[in-house]
């Protein structure tokens, strides 16, 4: 299977641009194990960072290579040669053509098995745990592209999940200062610079419990103009702090502390307007909230 | 008759004589070094919530232990002043602790004693300096670093280009190796003052970094074939190298690898061998060690070092000279072991017990 650097950004970028989701790319890589739930998705808030790839629950099962591979570091959580501590628990990295990089966390202590150099995909290279700082048996799996020096959201480059649920956004909030008002269609705003923070997640039908994840984009519109878009494709780091996107906003600037996220800041002027916020999954499924609202004189 | 006795008694005078010398004028021969057991302690099971067994001294020197599920701090004339059981992790220095759960985010920062310090939180795991005067944060998905106060405040936080593989901490300087093979010596303000990216190898990663004792010098082992000895030196902003050796390993984990207290040498694992590089003379020279190296302790500010590596169920320990006579070799059976410093001496733990060496010349 070929896995250019080439292929792999110009999906990326057509993905990013024109969000052509639901006619995805074929696939690049094989997922790496059986039974795929969805816990977790790229972006999503972790306290401190963003989720820098995907979790994927469905208990302990073989995990294999996306792709096959060099063994570029592997770290057992039992081994006693190490003093660095491993949020990622017993994990493994693996360099696949010349710049990407896939990482395989969270496994088993004790699973890596006997040290080789390279990986099939037939190969095990160990079993989803809970080693680290997961929450429950599951696979963290990242991509990382070294060239680019970024992370790279996996679902784009996975088998598309089958999934018909969209993503809900549950409220949408604006902000003057420190003055915050649920947004209802119809309200009446005093003119000025707001702040538009929504209640946005995703969710999926194979996770049956309310477990909600970051959707892949958020677009906002204000009388028909796109003012804002956040997508969640990839991280970088920009002067010390890792952003979404090349120059995009920051974990501090895109999560409130109550789970909102900021999706844009707006300056809004007497007269009638009408605000549309699309929040899309992966699979393309797709959820717009419309809000009109009067801007006093 | 006469004649042929001549010569054996002329023999016999002659050796005579020569002994004689040796015993007026013997040669001075080089002192020998031998290392001591001073004491050896066990460990007692220990509760969860941990139990001083003896007062802390303020001017007796004492150091931390971790040794299988349990943890704490000896004095340097073994008595037990802290035991305590490993929850899921503990972040050491020589002067307090943090044992921390596996998904836990308030974090207690406790004395050699056990006596509580401040408490602060985090969503990664703690990590603190040898000497524990700095509290760091490493973000769960190893990509970051956070220090705080003593009040749990942020001080600075750093994001990386890619997620850390090996660190390193002395008083004033951070070292982080990142899977992409870049190498960063942060500042206290968790500025990095120095970046790069040792060269030369098909793929690039870092596998180990230390900052030696003044901050002067930074080493990494970095790279997959070859894989390469980086020792550079702080010039301003752009680091000068001073060695780059190819070296005799295939390593795709962390290794172990740190500057003696004195600064005069670096230690580091090689493969079934220990390296001792000298930065005057820009050379390493090489001790055998079977497996995988697993401690590595200084006797002394570093006029010895000891090393434990572990092939199988069996350990193996040296204790040497650098550059010169190997001092003491053991091999036995242990699962879970420990070396580190105490007062001048080794600190080796082994299945419960802990043990002072001591080198001495006789």
């Amino acid at each position: 299977m070929r896995f250019s650097s080439r292929a792999r950004k110009h999906v990326i970028l057509v993905m990013a641009v024109t969000g052509a989701l639901a006619a995805g790319p074929s696939a690049a890589l094989d997922w790496p194990v059986d039974d795929r739930v969805l816990t977790g998705t790229f972006g999503e808030d972790m306290g401190d960072h963003f989720l820098n790839g995907i979790d994927i629950g469905g208990g302990s099962q073989e995990i294999h290579p996306v792709l096959p591979g060099e063994l570029v570091f592997r770290y057992d959580e039992v081994s006693d040669y190490s003093s660095l501590p491993r949020g990622l628990g017993t994990f493994l990295v693996l360099r696949h053509g010349q710049d990407v990089l896939s990482v395989y966390a969270h496994m088993q202590s004790g699973t890596l098995g006997p040290e080789k150099d390279t990986y099939d995909v037939k190969d095990r290279v160990g079993f989803a745990g809970e080693s680290g700082h997961a929450q429950s048996p599951e696979l963290h799996f990242a991509l990382y592209d070294e060239e680019a020096g970024s992370m790279v959201n996996p679902l784009a480059l996975l088998p598309v999940l089958a999934d018909t649920q969209p993503p809900m956004i549950r409220r949408v909030v604006l902000a003057v200062g420190d003055q915050r008002q649920v947004l209802v269609d119809g309200a009446t705003l005093r003119p000025g610079r707001i702040s538009v923070l929504a209640d946005v997640v995703d969710l999926r039908e194979d996770v049956r419990f309310s477990w909600p994840l970051a959707p892949y984009s958020i677009a906002v519109s204000l009388d028909g103009n796109e003012v804002a878009r956040i997508v969640f494709d990839s991280l970088q780091v920009q002067e010390g702090r890792a952003v979404l996107g090349p120059r995009g906003p920051s974990r501090d600037a895109i999560y409130d502390p109550d789970g909102l996220i900021r999706c844009a800041t707006l300056d809004i002027h007497p007269g009638s307007s009408h605000l549309r916020i699309v929040a899309r999954d992966f699979a393309g499924n797709e959820t717009a909230r419309e809000i009109a609202f009067t801007v006093q004189e | 008759m006469s004649r042929k006795k001549r010569p054996a008694r002329l023999f016999f005078i002659a050796v005579l004589i020569i002994l004689i010398y040796f015993v007026l004028f013997p040669y001075p021969l080089g002192k020998e070094m031998v290392a001591k057991p001073a004491w050896v302690v066990n460990i007692a099971p220990t509760t969860d919530a941990g139990q001083p067994t003896a007062p802390a001294a303020a001017d007796i020197p004492s150091a931390p232990f971790r040794l299988g599920a349990s943890f704490g701090f000896v004095s340097s004339r073994g008595d037990l002043l802290h035991t305590e059981s490993v929850l899921y992790q503990v972040a050491l220095s020589s002067q307090n602790f943090v044992s921390f759960t596996r998904l836990g985010t308030d974090w207690i920062l406790q004395d050699q004693t056990g006596a509580r310090i401040s408490s602060f939180s985090g969503h990664g795991y703690p990590l603190l300096s040898s000497e524990g005067s700095r509290v760091f944060n490493v973000k769960s998905d190893l990509a970051g670093i956070v220090e705080l106060n003593s009040s749990g405040e942020t001080l600075w936080s750093r994001d990386f280009s890619g997620f850390m593989t090996s660190v390193s901490i002395n008083r004033d300087f951070l070292a982080v190796g990142l899977v992409n093979g870049t190498l960063l010596l942060l500042n206290r303000e968790g500025f990095p003052i120095m970046e790069s990216k040792p060269s030369g190898s098909r793929i690039s990663v870092i596998f180990a970094d230390a900052v030696s004792p003044d901050g002067s010098m930074v080493a990494a082992i970095s790279g997959i074939d070859p894989q390469y000895l980086n020792v550079l030196r702080q010039n301003g902003s752009v680091p000068e190298v001073m060695a780059k050796l190819a070296l005799p390993a295939t390593f795709r984990r962390e290794v172990r690898m740190s500057f003696s207290p004195d600064g005069r040498y670096l230690a580091f694992e090689g493969d079934g061998q220990v390296g001792i590089f000298d930065p005057s003379r820009r050379s390493v020279s090489w001790l055998s060690a079977r497996g995988i190296l697993a401690g590595i302790g200084y006797g002394q500010a570093g006029r010895y070092l000891g090393l434990i590596s572990r092939a199988g169920g069996d350990v193996e320990l040296s204790v040497t000279r650098p550059f010169a006579q190997p001092v003491a070799h053991a091999v036995f059976p242990a699962k879970d072991l420990y070396l580190g410093s105490i007062d001048g001496g080794l600190l080796l733990g082994w299945d419960g017990q802990l043990m002072r060496l001591d080198v001495e010349e006789l």
